[in-house]
């Protein structure tokens, strides 16, 4: 037993005059008799001259003793010093990607962060992040537990992939000056290391669970001629036992079919299947039959035909792959003249003005942010930005350049790089997005990786998005943007059916963790509904076999070998058990017939 | 008033019991010491003159040849003397009320049954020992002897030897209502040996018998003021009661040596009907 205030132990001396209280004789009092005759009889000694008399342990006695310890002991404040990871001031950084739903991780994680909650107090402030695809924070230096854990209660894992390291950049925003701060994640760790790892002054807490796992990780559909659709179906198998398994189609929320499908060990198996739905039809695919760990990425949805198409002009020197990447984007319309296209790509030549959304591919001179530096040769692709929606399906790792622009930026988000040469960037010129390719295409292999088509028709969806009308099918976490008209508010119907009303001055909509269909409408003052595109967003396929990694952290300064403790007082026991023992002391004094030297008199 | 109606209506039915004897100067229905007119033989002696003719014994006379007369028993009056105790001692826990409804019990029950009865008490007036009350033969003195015994005070240091002394040998009952929580209380009763017996009504007071006294305490005497210094344990609260038990049975031994009936009576409401039972147990009442 350790004691806050060690000191206060002296008063137990008190102990010594309660002692001698009970030695010393008291005042006699006057009791008048009929007559002393009989009492001067009684052969028993009846009194003493001297003022004292012999300590007898009475229970009274022994109860007032404990009484004083324990009031000693309350002053003292004794205490337990309990091992915690809490500091003055700690961030509970929960990831909720999507590889956290698998097995019981992520209810793990909550349940841990929950433990940790209960010990919130002034003394231990906390602040919690959500590491989702869209890092946030919940709460800040809150020493409320109890708004803590409803924070931590209100997560859950969505589709995506978590961007720790911006999570972590969140966490060490929140660092105050007077107070040590420490990071706890709560994480199976992903699969990407985080730019700034090992992360200082972090505690890891890994969940990571696993499970055999069946996920939908391709799903895709093509009109045909008359209502038809050819929907492609792929189910990976990421346990090591062949499963049958059969995916049930939806059309519109209505049955529409179903295949039945063997998948191989660690394998994957797809099919090509004639589903009765026409261009604008949602769709829905559903492994039935069988329950795995992940349930998230057992359903993937997709509104087939896109919407309506965008018309795309090409200028500068063009070449066969762009031509053949538009051809075979569906939704696209190749045009001559840029002045009508929705969008405009510059393939070469001089840089033009900017006025709809555009793809420039190693213009003469670079756009506004962008700094030209020079040029590299043979440079391989060694950083593609983990979790964008873009590069989502897309592997670069084979990808090599002969020559790059050198470019410098801090306003433009390098989407690949070698080293620290930028190859793709993402920026906004004029308020239109611009894709930005330093090199060009025939310049690179990238034409011929399966890569490309996935990455130009994502660049092409990325340039169209937030257009009425549109569809843009991304993976969870990917923002919806919103072109607000004037005077209107814009309002989502999530997947599971909530309505989100959202600020008329946001851009975008970025609650879209949870993969499924999201249905953007615009109201105008007078109430008119205006529909607006549709947002499929699904769930990230890399996440269904639920990669763990642990997190590498390191002690912060001066640091190292400290170990934080939490302090649990007794005092508010000792003094309940106190105030119990006094009242049992008065009730023995007052109840209990010749034990009272409180008792005075009962003669009458 | 000292007696309820009730009680003094039980009373009239009943009378004090007589061991021996009684000297007395009136006549009564309690046999004498003396000889008299009553119809109860008693003794012959010679014929002297003077005698009564008709108590010569002719039969007597006729088989021996000797003249004797008859001599018969004389029936006197039984004087009752009622002796309470109203000193410092009685003031407390109300044994004085008791002591005076149980005088007036003895008193009212004498005057039903024709008996001589006077009452004393001590301690006297103006620092005499003793105070000599009226007396009655029937029930027509009674309102004076109630009287008496309502309005005697509670005083002073009380002493039963000089009272004792006068009243040895008075040839009637003397009845003491007393706590006897005097020195010479021993004396006092071996002093009170009466030819016609008599009766010692021992009053103390629950507080007296079993006191419940906690803590360290310094006892005052309420007649002389005396001080005694105790520290209640069980040890001596256990000592106390084996002492007052005693000084009861001493009591009572000494009493039936001097020839006295004996009866401790505790204190309290129906103190006078309680006394009665216990004395109608012992026949000392009839």
């Amino acid at each position: 037993m350790r004691f806050l205030v060690p000191a206060a132990l002296g008063l137990a001396a008190l102990a010594g005059p309660l002692v001698v209280l009970y030695m010393l004789r008291s005042k006699r009092r006057t009791q008048p008799v009929a007559s002393t005759l009989l009492w001067r009889q009684v052969g028993e000694p009846v009194s003493s001259a001297v003022p004292w008399r012999p300590l007898k342990f009475t229970m009274l006695l022994l109860l007032q003793l404990l009484i004083l310890v324990l009031f000693v002991l309350s002053l003292a404040r004794p205490f337990a010093a309990e091992a915690t990871v809490l500091g003055p001031h700690t961030v509970f950084v929960l990831d909720t990607s999507g590889s956290m739903a698998m097995a019981d991780r992520f209810e793990q994680a909550r349940q841990a962060a929950l433990n940790m909650a209960m010990d919130v107090s002034d003394a231990n402030l906390a602040s919690v992040v959500e590491a989702g695809p869209d890092p946030r924070v919940l709460v800040a230096f809150s020493g409320d537990g109890e708004a803590v854990a409803e924070a931590i209660r209100s997560l859950r894992p969505g589709g995506g992939v978590e961007d720790m390291s911006t999570a972590v950049r969140l966490a060490r925003g929140l660092a105050a000056p007077d107070r040590a701060t420490t990071v706890v994640i709560f994480s199976d760790g992903g699969q990407v290391p985080l730019s700034e790892e090992p992360v200082i002054g972090a505690t890891h807490l890994i969940f990571d669970d696993r499970a055999a796992n069946l996920a939908i990780s391709g799903f895709d559909a093509e009109p045909s001629a008359e209502g038809a659709a050819r929907v492609f179906i792929q189910v990976q198998n990421h346990g090591p036992d062949d499963r049958d398994v059969t995916v049930s189609f939806e059309v519109d929320e209505l049955p529409g079919g179903s295949v039945d499908m063997t998948v191989p060990g660690l394998d994957v198996s797809r099919q090509v299947v004639p589903v009765a739905a026409g261009p604008g039809s949602t769709l829905t695919a559903r492994l039935t039959g069988t329950s795995d760990a992940l349930p998230l990425d057992d359903q993937a949805d997709l509104v087939i035909g896109g919407g309506a198409a965008r018309t795309v002009a090409v200028s500068g020197q063009g070449s066969p792959y762009l031509t053949a990447l538009l051809g075979s984007t569906p939704g696209i319309v190749l045009i001559d003249e840029p002045a009508g296209a929705d969008l405009h790509i510059v393939d070469g030549g001089p840089l033009p003005e900017i006025d709809r959304p555009t793809w420039l591919l190693r213009t003469e001179s670079t756009p506004e942010g962008l700094e030209l530096q020079g040029l590299e040769r043979n440079l391989a692709v060694t950083f593609s930005r983990p979790g964008d929606p873009v590069l989502d399906g897309v592997d670069l790792s084979e990808v090599v350049i002969a020559e790059a622009q050198a470019t410098e930026s801090i306003t433009w988000l390098p989407l690949a790089s070698s080293g620290s040469t930028p190859l793709i960037l993402l920026g906004e010129v004029n308020g239109h997005r611009v894709v930005y390719t330093t090199f060009d295409l025939v310049h690179s292999n990238l034409p011929v990786q399966v890569a490309f088509p996935i990455l130009g028709a994502n660049l092409l969806q990325w340039l169209g998005g937030g257009e009425a009308g549109s569809v843009s099918t991304e993976p969870a976490g990917a923002p919806i943007s919103l072109v607000t008209p004037t005077g209107s508010r814009a309002r989502v119907t999530l997947p599971g059916g909530e309505l989100r009303e959202v600020a008329s001055d946001a851009g975008s909509f970025l609650d879209t963790d949870q993969p499924g269909i999201y249905r953007v409408e615009y109201v105008d003052e007078s109430g008119t509904v205006t529909p607006g595109q549709v947002a499929v967003r699904r769930f990230v396929t890399t996440e269904s076999s639920g990669p763990a990694r642990e997190i590498s952290v390191a002690a912060g300064p001066g640091g190292e070998g400290e170990e934080a403790f939490l302090i649990r007082e007794w005092a508010p026991w000792v003094i309940a058990a106190a105030l119990a023992l006094m009242a049992f002391e008065w009730w023995v004094a007052h109840q209990r017939p010749g034990l009272g030297w409180r008792r005075q008199e009962v003669t009458s | 008033m000292l007696l309820e109606p009730r009680l003094r209506a039980r009373l009239e039915r009943l009378a004090l019991g007589v061991r021996g004897r009684v000297t007395a100067q009136w006549a009564g229905r309690h046999s004498s010491t003396r000889l008299g007119e009553s119809l109860d033989f008693a003794d012959y002696r010679p014929y002297q003159p003077g005698d009564d003719y008709r108590r010569i014994d002719h039969n007597l006379r006729a088989r021996l040849g000797v003249v004797m007369v008859r001599q018969f028993e004389a029936e006197q009056e039984l004087p009752i003397e009622v002796v309470v105790d109203l000193s410092g001692s009685m003031g407390l826990y109300g044994k004085d009320r008791s002591a005076r409804r149980l005088a007036a019990m003895v008193a009212y029950m004498g005057l039903a049954a024709g008996d001589r009865v006077r009452l004393w008490s001590i301690p006297g007036d103006g620092g005499r020992p003793d105070a000599q009350g009226p007396s009655g033969r029937h029930l027509s003195a009674w309102p004076q002897l109630e009287g008496w015994l309502e309005t005697r005070p509670v005083q002073g240091a009380g002493s039963l030897r000089h009272l004792g002394r006068r009243l040895a040998g008075s040839g009637g009952s003397v009845v003491v209502v007393s706590d006897l929580l005097m020195e010479e209380w021993s004396e006092v009763l071996d002093g009170l040996a009466s030819a016609a017996g008599g009766l010692v009504l021992h009053l103390l007071a629950h507080e007296e018998l079993d006191p419940h006294l906690a803590g360290d305490l310094e006892l005052v005497d309420a007649e002389s003021g005396q001080k005694v210094a105790i520290s209640t344990s069980e040890d001596v609260m256990r000592e106390y009661r084996r002492t007052v038990e005693e000084f009861a049975l001493a009591a009572a031994r000494r009493s039936r040596r001097a020839g006295l009936d004996y009866l401790l009576v505790q204190a309290g409401e129906g103190e006078a009907e309680r006394a009665l039972e216990g004395l109608a147990r012992r026949e000392v009442v009839r």
